[in-house]
């Protein structure tokens, strides 16, 4: 079999095409996002002792910097912080199994746990720490696994998962649109993170389309991509003292 | 020691007791594997064959095949919507166990036979929107009684109808070969 991948652009001509806009000046920090993320992507409950560890997983989390010396602290707004889906992923080349791949169709960064053989190298390379690590089968106890989400899977011990950006949301919007025989409409659907998110501090879409709503919000000035002088292209923007 | 074993093993009674232990082991994997090929056991011998016989379509009985992802195992509620009309079903041995279940109220638990793994998001939807027919991977249900597979479901092929389905179109490939098209 024979797969010809049209040739790969270079990294600065790389456009992404779902992005993500966060306002650190409305987000209250409430962690409904954090909430909304656990329940839909079936994210494990580590527990007490693994958190201790340092094996919390979360896809999405909230973080809080202090400015200043005790008692004169100040807290900087809360940061959001997710996958950023980069274009041009650090994770992806340390990858000795190719279990995370740049998805050519989404452009989004692709987690493929069945091929994963859990060497951390991806999170290891993360700038961002946002991958998380399977080091346990966690225990869900009778109900809990009645709300897990059918259309994600439900990752076993010893492979590494991070935020897919609800890939299983587009591709339901997708998948509708085309059932009506007609194009996924901006704003149609969004990530469980930014519709859980009550200050609609987080905001979902298509950024390759100028008309849509992330991708006006973006071109607001004060956006800042994170690690941006890395090169990895991310498809983040976030906005801060605005 | 391993010497007194092996003046032991190649004596003649040694010998017959080394062509059991082989033959065991050849006979427990024939079986093990013969045991994976067997479609699993089922509540109620379900014709396929007949009902398809009779002129019913695949969707009528499993209607989400063309909705969404899921193409459904019917309740007893479709089944009793033609049985309940049919005479037999009041003396017939075999459809007992439904008439036991629409007088109880209680579901038939049937025993899905076609599955894919659990990393592996499938929708028949966009299958059947693309042309495909239910006999191309399901096989032909004329011919069986109770549903099996006549195909192991490996990536090997579904990939392979995949890119044979994009043909030269560059896009189409790109969506059908991608990971997350099917990984999530």
């Amino acid at each position: 079999m024979d797969i010809k991948i049209s040739e790969v652009k270079l990294s600065e001509e790389q456009a992404g095409k779902w992005g993500l806009v966060i306002d650190q000046d409305i987000c209250t920090g409430c962690q409904a996002c954090v909430a909304a993320c656990a329940m839909e992507n079936n994210l494990s409950f580590v527990g007490e002792e693994d958190s201790g560890y340092g094996r919390s997983m979360h896809w999405i989390r909230i973080e809080r910097f202090w400015e200043g010396e005790y008692p004169e602290v100040k807290m900087t707004p809360n940061q959001p912080m997710m996958c950023q889906q980069c274009g041009s992923a650090p994770c992806e080349p340390v990858c000795p199994v190719f279990a995370t791949v740049h998805s050519e169709a989404e452009q989004l960064n692709l987690q493929v746990y069945n091929r994963c053989v859990g060497t951390r190298y991806c999170a290891n390379n993360c700038p961002y720490q946002v991958r998380s690590f399977n080091w346990r089968d966690y225990e869900r106890p009778e109900p809990l696994p009645n709300q897990l989400n059918p259309d994600v899977t439900v990752r076993r011990r010893g492979v590494m998962e991070k935020c897919t950006f609800c890939i299983q949301r587009i591709h339901q919007a997708q998948d509708q649109a085309k059932a009506e025989g007609r194009e996924v409409v901006d704003g149609e659907f969004t990530t469980a993170c930014a519709q859980a998110c009550p200050a609609s501090a987080i905001i979902f879409g298509r950024v390759d389309d100028p008309e849509s709503l992330v991708s006006q919000l973006g071109r607001r000035s004060h956006g800042v991509k994170h690690l941006e002088e890395l090169g990895t292209l991310p498809n983040v923007t976030y906005f801060k003292g605005g | 020691m391993f010497k007194r074993l092996f003046d032991w093993l190649i004596q003649p009674l040694g010998l017959i007791a080394v062509g059991i232990a082989v033959l065991a082991v050849f006979s427990l994997a024939a079986y093990g594997i013969n045991y994976t090929q067997q479609p699993p056991e089922q509540p109620i011998q379900f014709p396929h064959k007949t009902h398809a016989a009779f002129g019913v379509q695949c969707l009528y009985c499993h209607p989400g095949a063309a909705k969404g992802p899921s193409a459904g195992i019917p309740a007893q509620a479709k089944c009793w919507a033609c049985h309940q009309q049919i005479a037999k079903t009041q003396t017939s041995v075999l459809l007992a166990p439904l008439k036991q279940a629409v007088e109880s109220g209680t579901p038939i638990e049937w025993v899905p036979v076609a599955m894919v793994p659990d990393f592996v998001q499938f929708n028949h939807r966009a299958h059947v929107a693309a042309g495909q027919n239910c006999e191309n991977c399901h096989g032909d249900m004329t011919k069986v009684t109770v549903a099996q597979n006549p195909q192991v479901f490996n990536m090997g092929w579904c990939l392979n109808c995949h890119v044979k389905s994009a043909g030269d179109d560059q896009e189409k490939l790109v969506k059908l070969s991608d990971c997350g098209t099917c990984h999530y």
